[in-house]
């Protein structure tokens, strides 16, 4: 099979597209998975209520942490596309 | 961090936040638009202190001063969150919620429209004055035309409540339950029903408790067949696996026949999954490169053929969609998840992917933050099969809910004496295929975009500039 075409070299709208479009998801689930896994925490270590908070602050900070990565990267793209 | 990303989603999310506002005040209630201000106010400054987390701990340059900001971070955070519940009990939740999503439903349409504003449609559309001032024409012409017919149907809907829920009940015990919490609220609901006067009540209420059923297919059929027999509640059980099996089986029995006889100048079958496979290498080429295209393609397309003939399973009769269960969903999410983990173990070697885990320490203040960045870190892994599961799975099950109160609404506009017999109801909901078959195209194309996104981020950086990228090499 061909090489699939990059154009030009440039990277796509369509990756660019994509690696925004995983940001909203990411910022949402993530404080829910952090609050379930500290309720996890919770009900094995008797930690309640304070597994479900810093499960839930993690979580936040995860996705977070997630977005800027994805921005940086989205970031390093355009940047390509704007040397090239 | 990106400041003017930020700065332009936060702008654009006051103006839509203040409109909306005027235009809830106006049509709503005050109450109801202070609710979705509050809700925007309160996500815009979530965003803002996670931003200020974030730059405190991944910024090298302010490794100074990181842990009093991300104190502080974490301190607004948590006020935020007291501030979060105090406003659910006093402002309505739905307008609360809809503020909270603003930020979000700005960067998706941000997404959305760059795809559009740089695809050779859409410079096609925009190259003629004629031909755009055609396409504003047809948008106002179909707003025009949805807009009273939608306003219409949920009058009508309003008031065929009970039909609709007597003719949803009817299907449910005509065919099969479709699982058996929905059968027994159903069946809850009658006894109620009986109880109380107003059979439509029961059944009303029970749809209520335990949702709208599916439309019968063949396993529900055999399983109402024999209603009682262990085995049919075993089949009844793993219903969604099996036809996840059974798509899978069709999917390569039509791959097998059409690369059976290949010929260099391909027709038919062959023709047509050439097309496809030329199209979706292609398109993972574009995202990641002519480098790893061939190496990543066959589980990307693989997944996106396989989600595409699951999700069209619903609208074929007596089949279902095995994508409108959350466990086939989660199962796809989870593959995903543990190929990504796999190329990033594959990609950084064993030391390498733990570094990454633990946020490169390479100073004092990297290795005392290591162990706060770990879980974090594992917390954002753990959202990415969940996001994808959840997606797929609330859009296909919320497409076949809308076929299936279509159709009940279809059968209780014919429910009045002196209806034929012959005629069971007026098929509305098959003027959703053509939706329908639009979603599962896009669903599909969504989960292998964000798969492929995923694998991305996990490959080395061709730009060696970032040093978000810099663990990979």
């Amino acid at each position: 099979m061909p090489e699939p075409p990059e154009k030009n070299g440039e990277p796509s709208a369509l990756k660019t597209a994509g690696l925004l479009l995983a940001i909203p998801t990411l910022l949402i689930v993530s404080p829910i998975v952090g609050y379930f896994v500290g309720s996890l925490a919770d009900r094995w270590l008797k930690w309640n209520p304070w597994g479900g908070i810093v499960g839930l602050m993690l979580g936040f900070a995860a996705g977070g942490r997630e977005t800027y990565r994805i921005y940086r990267r989205y970031q390093a793209e355009e940047e390509r596309r704007t040397r090239r | 961090m990106p400041h003017d990303y930020l700065a332009r989603v936060r702008n654009a999310t006051i103006g839509l936040a203040a409109v909306g506002a005027i235009v809830t005040a106006t049509y709503a209630s005050p109450l109801a638009a202070l609710g979705l201000v509050a809700g925007a106010a309160w996500s815009l400054v979530n965003l803002a202190l996670l931003e200020v987390l974030v730059v405190a701990l991944l910024t090298p340059a302010a490794s100074a001063r990181a842990l009093p900001r991300a104190g502080w971070a974490i301190a607004g955070m948590t006020a935020l969150l007291a501030g979060g519940a105090w406003l659910l009990f006093h402002l309505p939740p739905l307008a609360l919620v809809a503020g909270f999503s603003l930020p979000f439903a700005v960067i998706t349409l941000r997404a959305v429209s760059r795809a559009l504003l740089e695809s050779a449609a859409w410079r096609a559309l925009v190259r003629s004055p004629w031909r755009a001032t055609l396409a504003v024409a047809a948008v106002i012409l179909a707003a025009w035309w949805l807009v009273p017919s939608g306003s219409l149907g949920q009058r009508e809907g309003g008031e065929a409540h009970p039909a609709a829920a007597d003719s949803a009940r009817a299907t449910l015990s005509d065919g099969a339950p479709a699982d058996s919490a929905s059968h027994e609220a159903a069946v809850a609901g009658e006894t109620h029903g009986d109880a109380a006067p107003g059979k439509s009540h029961g059944a009303a209420a029970g749809e209520e408790e335990g949702g709208a059923g599916k439309f019968p297919n063949l396993i529900t059929m055999i399983v109402a067949a024999n209603h009682g027999a262990p085995w049919a509640h075993t089949l009844h059980r793993i219903e969604p696996i099996l036809f996840a099996f059974f798509v899978g089986i069709v999917v390569c029995v039509i791959g097998f026949i059409a690369s059976r006889n290949p010929k260099m100048i391909p027709s038919g079958l062959q023709n047509g999954a050439e097309m496809l496979v030329e199209a979706l290498y292609d398109f993972v080429g574009n995202i990641l490169g002519p480098r790893y295209a061939r190496k990543y393609f066959p589980l990307l397309g693989s997944l996106f053929v396989y989600i595409f003939a699951m999700n069209l399973f619903g609208i074929l009769p007596l089949m279902d969609s095995p994508t409108s269960n959350l466990n086939v969903t989660f199962a796809l999410g989870l593959t995903v998840f543990v190929y990504v983990q796999y190329v990033g173990i594959r990609s950084l070697g064993i030391v390498g992917f733990l570094d990454h885990l633990l946020g490169n320490p390479r100073s004092v203040t990297g290795w005392v933050l290591a162990p706060l960045l770990l879980p974090i870190h594992i917390l954002g892994e753990l959202a990415k099969p969940i996001s994808l599961s959840c997606r797929l799975f609330g859009n296909i099950f919320g497409e076949d809910m809308l076929m299936v109160g279509f159709a009940a609404l279809g059968v209780g506009m014919l429910s009045f004496k002196g209806a034929p017999d012959w005629l069971p109801g007026i098929p509305l909901h098959a003027i959703f295929f053509p939706l329908a078959l639009l979603t599962s195209t896009l669903q599909a194309f969504v989960f292998t975009v964000l798969a492929t996104i995923y694998i991305l981020l996990m490959l080395p950086h061709e730009d060696h500039g970032h040093e978000e990228e810099a663990h990979a090499h």
